[in-house]
Order: structure tokens, then sequence, then C-alpha cells
């Protein structure tokens, strides 16, 4: 909220630097975030008058002036033709800084002293619609009423700065003038002055003039209407132009302009409509009904629909209610008799409309911040005031004000002082309290330990004690809370065990080479595509948003491969030769569809990798993670479309898929411009974590010695180096305690499609020494089921 | 005999004396000592000695074997080291070649920052826990006290799912999770992923990175706050660290307050990171709501506490002075792997 210094000191006693100001409402809860100063850096320009003129002596286009700068007489030289003896003008001094940071010395023109320079309008960075005469070649002439000596900048009105405060959503009040001066008023310890409400109304009831009815009080809880004849139309006084310039407004006539100045004033907008035109007299404040249209002041035809809410009157929409006026009814040069609004209406209604209409006006932004439809009245009667005040029209006699029964809450509170102190955790003294309250507006009476509030109806954000410690403690002093530590019983942190799972896996990784990355959780349906997920594939049904950034934010992951890939991408192509990385995130998955419940949140880690080794480098990482958790996996060949044909294993630990890992099809390679062979993995982590034991039991050590037999088998080529294990493993029974490839051979001897693969096993018993009797009786029924069922040759 | 023993005696130790391999000196034992060699044959032609002299001969001879054994041990292990010496200097390497190191890899920078706010707390007793990252309107907003037409909801656009389920906006949403589940004493800290409808730029993405945490018990009051909050920023910004409660207003919590600490880059004395005000924003704070208390079953007339909230993102972005958020989620392994160190 940007608001003028000069403005608010119209209410309350400001005589404090600005940046004093600035830090003590900042420290009081109203941050500032920025204050404009139009006089910032100038120096040393002062009023003028010229008391004499004469000839230069060396050079006929120049003249010397005296010029009386209040205290003293100096003498300038000037080029400029337009002076003349008795005008006042702007006169840069010795050693004085004009805006825009230009300096001025004295100095000799012509072999004559100058102690400074006559300005134009120009050079002070004016323009006509600043101040008259500014445009004209030459030297500005001020104003009659102003006075040698005086400073440049408050002579033309321009010494205001403009302060920028960041009002927080549950103050609403303070999004006006007399809202921020009451808050400054409480933290200065100054008075507040409110406008007096001062006029004399004719005695034409406004009823002659217009009916009116709400019909949604919901969306309308209070509507206020008061009536002006004799109505001359003209420009609003100077002073109330300033006002609403330096508020960034333009001026209009005085009828628009006393509407904006109350807006801004008490935080209400208000609206003024010609009565000509509203149709049979008549004003209701209904839905608009769907398909109905309105013309606004800015020449835009909306549609309607029936949710929104609009002022009508017998035959037609008028206004938009709180947004903004129609065309039909507004303030025209000839108007004479208006009807002035002032109402509240509902904070999202007026967002829905503002929204959907695509219409943003400060009306409409004020309402949706929230206004007090207790303040409706004096800013109605704030608004009449100024009518007469201005001698804008008369003030027809008593006021329409259609007021829900809830509409104005005044509530009485009752809070221990002990109870804020006990918050707080220091000893802010009674009476303290009590006189910062009724500091803030809020009439406060204490009684043996026991403030009794009256909260009026602009603060509907105080309701309980830990409200009014707020207040207390921002006007007090945030500076009077201690640090304490912490006192409580000895407690010992814990992480969660899923965190804890996460973390190590990221430890892990990051330990054996692995740079982690991080990526948003939304991605684009694209991926789907580039991913070559056939149509029924259930990693097309990821979550969508409603209102995502973009299509290229608008899925949550079903799959984390895709993240990984542009990653990979975006370094390949900016030329990293190797990349090993790796992601660790949520993937999400509705239970149902459509969605209807939280979705289930799985944690994955995603292993993307090029330049750095082959499938086998990647299945080691894979069998890494896997080994962390105890488990045991099984590689089989899978068929993931994104993945090489015959270069994919899925993962599977306790009969559940845990895993799926793979070079990237060259194809989906070409999707993500990846020129090169790219191995990626994604394992789910929450799984491994639920299949492993939950505490760690210890076994005794073997006490027995074990056996070592090597066994080299010719077998097909086809026939996995997965199944041969397994069936070791299972003839093997439980005095095989480990099988361990260590070679396979091919050669042509053997035949093109054969290998030799030779293992390394290892026997032992738990209950005694294994005699070479039974090692060999198992070696051969591993040797036969081999043969059996794999059609393997011993070699 | 005794002569020819004599004779022995001294060439063989002449022989071992010039021996300059194992070989040789293999060789040498052979000679004299083995099956067939000199000395073997003077207690085979023993015999042919008168009986009475046998005893001392056969004593002289061991004797010679014995002196002999000796020193064939010794020169083999005088040798021996020799050999050892020889070899070792043959197998002089050039330690100065450089070598390439296996290859390290990094946490993420969130992650780094992530995992020492969690130590720091949870040196200081709190648990942590995570939450779902798709969450109801009513963790997300209701029980915060936000109700659905409330001005708040208007600073934090949100990514909605279905009328009522949205990416959370905030990590607030666990501290109701975590009331309606635990009761007090609470010390709980939640790291998380947040997501707000920001247009990418500098300083903002529409996905990041919060800590929240949450403390009730009896007789919790903001001077606690304060004191947590001072040493944790004593903690991670240094020793000499002030902190200065500013108020500001979150639905939540009341009092509500913004935390500042004294610019970690000039001391306090006013730079541009902290734009000459000498302090920095890092947390936004307040005590629980006593309205959230008792919406979670918590009596507020008993219990108080205090919650704060910080941008785990925005700490990471200072601590290592990075220009431009996007490079956070842009993972160049030039930048990656700066962190390096980070682990």
């Amino acid at each position: 909220m940007k608001l003028s210094l000069n403005w608010l000191k119209k209410y309350t006693d400001i005589n404090i630097p600005v940046s004093e100001l600035c830090s003590r409402m900042t420290m009081a809860g109203f941050e500032v975030e920025g204050v404009e100063s139009m006089a910032e850096g100038v120096k040393n320009v002062v009023v003028g008058r010229i008391e004499k003129l004469e000839k230069h002596p060396n050079a006929d286009r120049l003249q010397i002036c005296s010029v009386n700068v209040g205290d003293r007489i100096v003498q300038i030289v000037t080029g400029a033709d337009n002076v003349f003896t008795g005008a006042l003008v702007p006169a840069a001094l010795d050693n004085s800084v004009l805006p825009g940071g230009r300096e001025i010395k004295s100095g000799k023109l012509r072999g004559v002293a100058s102690d400074g320079m006559l300005c134009s309008g120009e050079e002070l960075m004016l323009t006509e619609a600043d101040y008259p005469g500014a445009g004209v070649y030459g030297i500005l002439i001020l104003k009659d009423d102003c006075v040698p000596g005086t400073d440049i900048m408050t002579a033309l009105g321009r010494d205001d700065c403009i302060i920028d405060f960041s009002i927080t959503p549950n103050r609403p009040d303070c999004n006006s003038v007399l809202g921020m001066a009451r808050e400054i008023a409480a933290v200065l310890g100054t008075e507040f002055r409110l406008p007096p409400i001062k006029y004399a109304s004719v005695s034409q009831n406004i009823n002659g003039q217009v009916q009116a009815c709400v019909e949604n009080p919901v969306l309308c809880p209070r509507y206020m209407l008061m009536g002006v004849r004799g109505v001359k139309i003209e420009p609003s006084p100077k002073w109330m132009q300033e006002c609403l310039i330096a508020a960034g407004l333009r001026p209009i006539n005085n009828i628009v302009d006393i509407t904006n100045f109350v807006m801004l004033e008490t935080g209400h907008p208000m609206h003024a409509f010609d009565a000509r035109d509203i149709g049979g007299g008549r004003i209701v404040v209904r839905n608009a009904q769907d398909g109905e249209k309105l013309v606004t002041l800015d020449g835009r035809e909306h549609e309607l629909s029936c949710e929104m809410l609009v002022i009508a009157d017998a035959d037609r929409p008028v206004a938009l209610a709180g947004i903004m006026g129609g065309e039909n009814s507004e303030i025209k040069e000839d108007t004479t008799q208006i009807v002035f609004e002032c109402a509240k209406f509902k904070r999202d209604s007026i967002r829905k409309t503002a929204r959907k209409l695509g219409i943003r006006t400060d009306s409409s932004s004020i309402f949706e911040k929230g206004v007090d439809a207790g303040g409706v009245e004096y800013a109605m009667k704030r608004a009449v005031s100024l009518v007469y005040e201005t001698a804008a029209g008369e003030i027809l006699d008593g006021a329409i004000d259609i007021a829900a029964h809830d509409a104005v809450l005044e509530r009485s509170i009752k809070v221990n002082t002990a109870d804020v102190n006990r918050l707080l955790g220091i000893t802010v003294p009674d009476e303290a309290m009590a006189e910062i309250m009724c500091r803030l507006g809020i009439e406060t009476v204490l009684n043996e330990g026991v403030l009794t509030c009256s909260v009026p109806s602009w603060r509907e954000d105080i309701e309980t004690s830990a409200d009014v410690a707020e207040e207390i403690i921002r006007i007090y002093g945030y500076d009077h809370i201690q640090s304490r530590p912490l006192k409580a019983e000895l407690v010992i942190g814990e992480k969660q065990r899923s965190l804890r799972n996460a973390d190590r896996v990221r430890n892990y990784m990051a330990e054996t080479g692995g740079s982690e990355i991080c990526t948003y959780s939304f991605i684009s349906h694209k991926a789907e595509d580039m991913l070559l997920l056939p149509e029924d594939d259930e990693r097309r049904q990821g979550i969508v948003l409603l209102n995502p950034l973009g299509e290229d934010y608008s899925v949550l992951r079903t799959q984390l491969f895709h993240s990984m890939l542009t990653v990979l991408s975006t370094n390949f192509n900016r030329g990293a030769e190797r990349a090993d990385l790796f992601e660790v995130s949520v993937l999400h998955r509705s239970k149902e569809q459509p969605i209807a419940s939280q979705p289930e949140e799985t944690m994955h880690l995603c292993i993307g990798q090029y330049g750095v080794g082959d499938f086998f480098t990647l299945k080691s990482k894979v069998q890494g993670v896997i080994e962390l958790y105890n488990a045991k996996a099984r590689y089989a060949p899978s068929q993931e479309p994104f993945l090489h044909p015959y270069r994919q294993a899925s993962v599977t630990v306790n009969g559940k898929k845990v895993a799926v890992l793979g070079q990237i099809h060259p194809a989906v390679c070409k999707n993500y411009s990846l020129d090169t062979q790219v191995y990626a993995a994604q394992i789910n982590i929450e799984a491994l974590l639920a299949s492993g034991e939950k505490t760690v039991k210890f076994t005794p050590l073997p006490k027995y010695p074990a056996v070592q037999r090597d066994l080299a088998v010719v077998v097909d080529e086809s026939v996995p180096v997965g199944e041969i294990t397994d069936c070791i493993a299972k003839a093997g029974g439980s005095l095989l305690k480990s099988v361990e490839l260590f070679d396979v051979y091919r050669s042509e001897q053997l035949g093109s499609d054969k290998k030799s693969t030779a293992f390394s096993l290892q026997f032992r018993s738990d209950e005694r020494t294994l005699t070479v009797d039974e090692v060999a009786k198992v070696f051969d029924k591993i040797v036969r089921s081999l043969e059996y069922k794999l059609g393997a040759k011993l070699r | 005999m005794l002569n020819k023993l004599g004779d022995i005696k001294s060439n063989a130790q002449h022989e071992i004396q010039e021996a300059d391999g194992l070989s040789v000196l293999e060789s040498i034992r052979v000679k004299y000592l083995g099956k067939k060699g000199s000395l073997t044959e003077i207690l085979r032609s023993m015999g042919s000695c008168p009986p009475q002299e046998r005893p001392a001969l056969g004593m002289q001879v061991n004797k010679v074997r014995a002196l002999l054994e000796e020193q064939l041990t010794r020169k083999q292990e005088e040798l021996s080291a020799k050999m050892l010496e020889l070899r070792l200097k043959s197998e002089r390497i050039d330690v100065t070649v450089p070598v390439e190191a296996p290859h390290v890899g990094s946490l993420h920078p969130i992650t780094a920052v992530r995992n020492e706010l969690i130590s720091v707390f949870m040196s200081m007793g709190f648990d942590v826990a995570e939450g779902p990252e798709v969450e109801t309107d009513y963790y997300n907003f209701e029980a915060l006290n936000i109700p659905q037409d409330h001005p708040s909801r208007d600073m934090q656009d949100s990514f909605y799912i279905t009328e009522n389920l949205l990416l959370r906006t905030q990590t607030s949403a666990m501290q109701i999770r975590t009331m309606e589940k635990q009761k007090p004493p609470i010390r709980i800290i939640c790291p998380g992923r947040v997501f707000r409808a920001d247009e990418v730029d500098a300083t903002h993405s529409p996905v990041f990175h919060q800590l929240e945490g949450l403390v009730v018990d009896k007789g919790i009051t903001m001077c606690d706050l304060k004191g947590t909050l001072d040493a944790f920023a004593k903690k991670i910004y240094g020793s000499d660290t002030k902190t200065k409660l500013r108020p500001s207003f979150f639905p939540f919590t009341e009092p509500s307050v913004e935390v500042d600490v004294t610019c970690s880059e000039c001391g306090g004395k006013g730079c541009r990171m902290c734009k000459d005000t000498g302090w920095v924003e890092i947390l936004g704070a307040g005590m629980v709501n006593p309205k959230v208390l008792s919406g979670c079953g918590i009596d507020p007339n008993v219990y108080s506490g205090f919650a704060f909230g910080l941008g785990i993102d925005r700490i990471a972005v200072t601590r290592y002075k990075i220009s431009d958020m996007r490079l956070l989620f842009e993972n160049d392994l030039r930048f990656l792997e700066q962190f390096k160190s980070a682990l």
C-alpha cells in the first residue's frame, strides 16, 4: 500500500525523520517495502525574487539579476529573456543539487560573478502538467504566493514522499490512509484525528429519488445510498487532486474524485451513479442472469453469469458490484443528480467475478481483501461532507441503508493479563497493556488483571488472548522478548525410518561416485510418448494438475526416467564427457480413477549414466543398493518399451518387483537428443526397505570348515547364467552355501552356439565337518540336475 | 686325515667367503656337505683309521660341519638381503607421476543444507518426520486456520488436483498431522518439498523445500521460540549471529513473527546482500494459534507451543552464494560437482 506522507500527516503528527518512521512501523508489523521521495537529493534550490535586472557589460544576451533568496540578495547571471523585476523564480545557489543530481556552483560568466543559476522547468524535471509554466522555454516563473527563501520542492508541492507499506492479510483496515494513520499514531503515541462529518441536507428525501432492495444479502451484507442534487461537474479542488496524484490516480472531476478520495482515505470503495440513468428509480442488488450483458466504464462489454453480483435498475445492470460501474450510468459533463453508493460485498464473490471477467480495479482489490461493514456509514457521510465542503451539490435528506443483521460485528472480549504474559514469557505491566490497546483504537478497561476490550468492527482479527498478546507485544516491542533455552525433560531426537532409508541411499550413491540431482515433481504428458509408453501403460495415468504453470509442468511423475534423461541430455549437449547421476524422489500413484483421495507416494531411486561403463557397471550399482538391505535379488530379462529389448532386466526381491534397469533404447535416446549409450535404473527403495528385517539379528559364525569345489559346464549360448546358478543352488540344497561365477569361455572347439561357464561352489555344514564323500554326492547331484534341466555337459 | 680336514675347512671357508650368489652357495654346500661332499667322504673313509683315533676325528669333522653350516647360513642371509635390495632397487617407481582418483559423487546442495539443518535440530532433541506431498484442503488450509475465503489463500496460489486435493503449499500441514497423532510434549521438524504457482525466475521456483518445526508443551513461551531459533542461527550462521523478531502474520500462529539474523556477509554493518539494513530475514515463526491447538484436540489452556518454517533452498542459495535459483534444478554437472565436499 503506497501512501503519501503529507496525506498521513493530515490525521496525525509525524515529527520524526522518514527513515525512523519506516523502521518503527516495520517493527510494529508494517514492513516498509520502499520509499520514494520526489525531493530526494535536491539541495540548496530556493524560491528567489528578482529585485533588479541589469544588462551584462560584455554580452548582449545575458542579464545580471539581483535575487532576493530570503535572508540575502545574491547576484545571478541568466541567459533567459522571460525574467522581469518582481518575478518569483527557482534559484539554485552555490553548491546546490538539482533533481536528477546536477550540481551547481558559483562561477563567472563573461567576467561577471554568478552565485548560482536560475532554473527552467525542464532543469527541475517538471512538465507543464506538474506545474503551470514548466513547459515554457525560459526560466520557470513561480506563482505569486511563493515566499523567497522557501525550499523549491516545498514551493512546488513536491516535498512529499510515498511510503510503500506491506499490509498483512489480517489487517485489511490498513489499506487506507486513515487506517495507517491510526497505526502510526498508536506507534508514535501521537493523537489520531478522524476528519469530522459536517454537512447540511435539503428537505428533499432520497426516497423520492431512488428506491433500493438487496436480493442477495449473503453477497452484499451492507448496502448504502445517499443522493445529491444540483451537481455541477467541474474539476475538484487542488488539494484533493494532489492527494490523488500522489496516490497514482488521475483526477477526473469533482464527483469521481470524491469517490476515489474517500476510497483511499477510508478504505471504502464508492461509486456514483447518474440518477437520470437509473431506470424506474429503482436499484436492485441481485445476481446477474446467465448471458446478461454489461458495458463497463472502460468500454468493454462483458457477458455475465448467474454467480456474479450486479447493481441493476428496474431493467438492466448498471454496475458490476464492487468492481466497476456501467457505462450506461456513468457521471457525465451534464450530470446534475447523483446517487452515491457505499457497500460491503463478499470478498470471494468479488474475487471470482473479477478473475473470471479479467478485470482488476482498485475497488475490486480492496473488496477482495475485505472491508469493514461498520465503516460504510462513516465513508458515505465523509463523501457527502466533501460534497458540502466543496459546494459540489446539495445533499438530499436521509439515506438508504440495508444491512444484514450480522453485518456489523462489535464484540467485547475479556482477556487475563496473566494469559498474555504466559504466552509472551515476559511480564508486561497490566497498565501498559490497557494503554496500548486504547492507543490502537480498541477501548479497553483494566480491572484486577482482566482486560475488557471493546473490539471495533474493523478489527475482526481480534478474538482470543493470543490476538491481544500480539497487539501488545508488537507495540510494546519485540526486543523485550528474552532468549531462553528450551526447557524440557531430556529428549532424544529420532529420525523416521523412511527418512533414514532415503538418506542412506543418497549417501551410498554419492560416495560411490554419483552426483545427486533435484528435479521438478511435475512433468509434461509428452514424456509418455518420448519414452514410447504404449497407450494402455499404467504410467500414462499420472495425476494431472488442474492449474499447472503450463503443459510442461502438468502431470505428477509416475517414473523418474524422463527427468533423468532430460538432465543427462542437458549435460551431454553441454559437452560433459561422462555423467553418473542419481535422484531420490517420490512417485505418485492414484489409488482410484479418477483420483478422489490422497495418492500413494513411494520413494524411488533413479540412476542414470553415460560414459562410465556398460550395462554391468549399472547393474553393479543396482546390486550395491540391494545389498544395503541384505536382500536377495533375482534378475530376469524384461520388456520395458524405453529400454534396449535385449539389454534390460527387472529385479525382484521375495517375488516383488523392486527395480528395472537397462540400456536406454536408441530411439528413446534420440527423443532426448542423447547421441550416446545411456544406462538407467529405477529402484523402489521403500519396497526394498519393507523386504528387509527391521532389526538386525546376529547369526553365530560357522564352526566347521568349508569345502571349495570348482565346476565348469558347457551349455547352449541361450541359457542365462542366472538359470544355471538357480539350478545349482536348488540341487545343492542346504549344504551349498554359495555359488559364484568366475569365468565364461567361448571357443571354436566348443561350437558357435555354446559357452562354458565356470563356478566356484562352497559347501559347509553347520553341524559337522563335511567328508569328501558327502561333498562328492551333492556335487554329483548338481551335475546331474544341470544335465537334465539345462542339457549342460561337464567339461 | 686331519690335514685333509684342515684343507677342506680352509678351502670351504674361502669359497663361502667368495660366493656371490645363492646358487654358488648351494653348490658349495653340495660340494662339501652333500651326500657325496668331501666332508661326508672323510666320515666315510674313517673306517681306514685306527679305531682309537676315530672318536677324535669324528668330533673334528662334526665341528667343521657345524662351522661350515653356520657360515653357509650366514652367507645365505647376507646374500638374500643383498638380492632383495637389488630387486627393490630395480622396482623403483616415479611417485610423482600424477594419478586419477576414484570418482567421488556429490549430494545436491539442497540435500546438503537439509542434512545440516536436520542434524542441528536433532541435537536439540527434535524428531524428524516427513509428510505427504499431495495434501487435502483440510490439512493444508483449513486446520491451519485458513478458511475457504480467507485472504491468506491469496498469498499462495496453489496447484490443485481436485477441489479437495492439492500439492502442499507449506510443510505446516505436518503440524496438524503430528498433533493429531501425538500428544505433548512434541518437538519435531518436518523437512519436505512444497509447491506454489510461481513462475520460474532467478528467485522463484514452483518447487522448493521447507523445514517446519513444532514444539508443544506446558509453559512454552515466545522466549523459548527466541532461544531455540537463536541457538539454531548461531550454529548455522556463526556464533556471533544475533536474531531479531519482527511482527508478521500467519493464520496458524498468533503472535506471528519474522526472524531476522545479522547479515553473515557484513556482520550487521550493512551491505548489498542485506540491502544496507544489516539484517537478513531467514524464517517465519510464531506461537501456535490456540484455535489450531484445540482443533487438534490439545487444550490451549494447558499447553502452548511455537512453530517455525524456513526455506531450505533459500539457505542453500545464500550459503553458497548461488546467483540464480534455476541453477538448483538445472543439474549441470559443473554445478553439482562443486558440492562434493558438502557430503
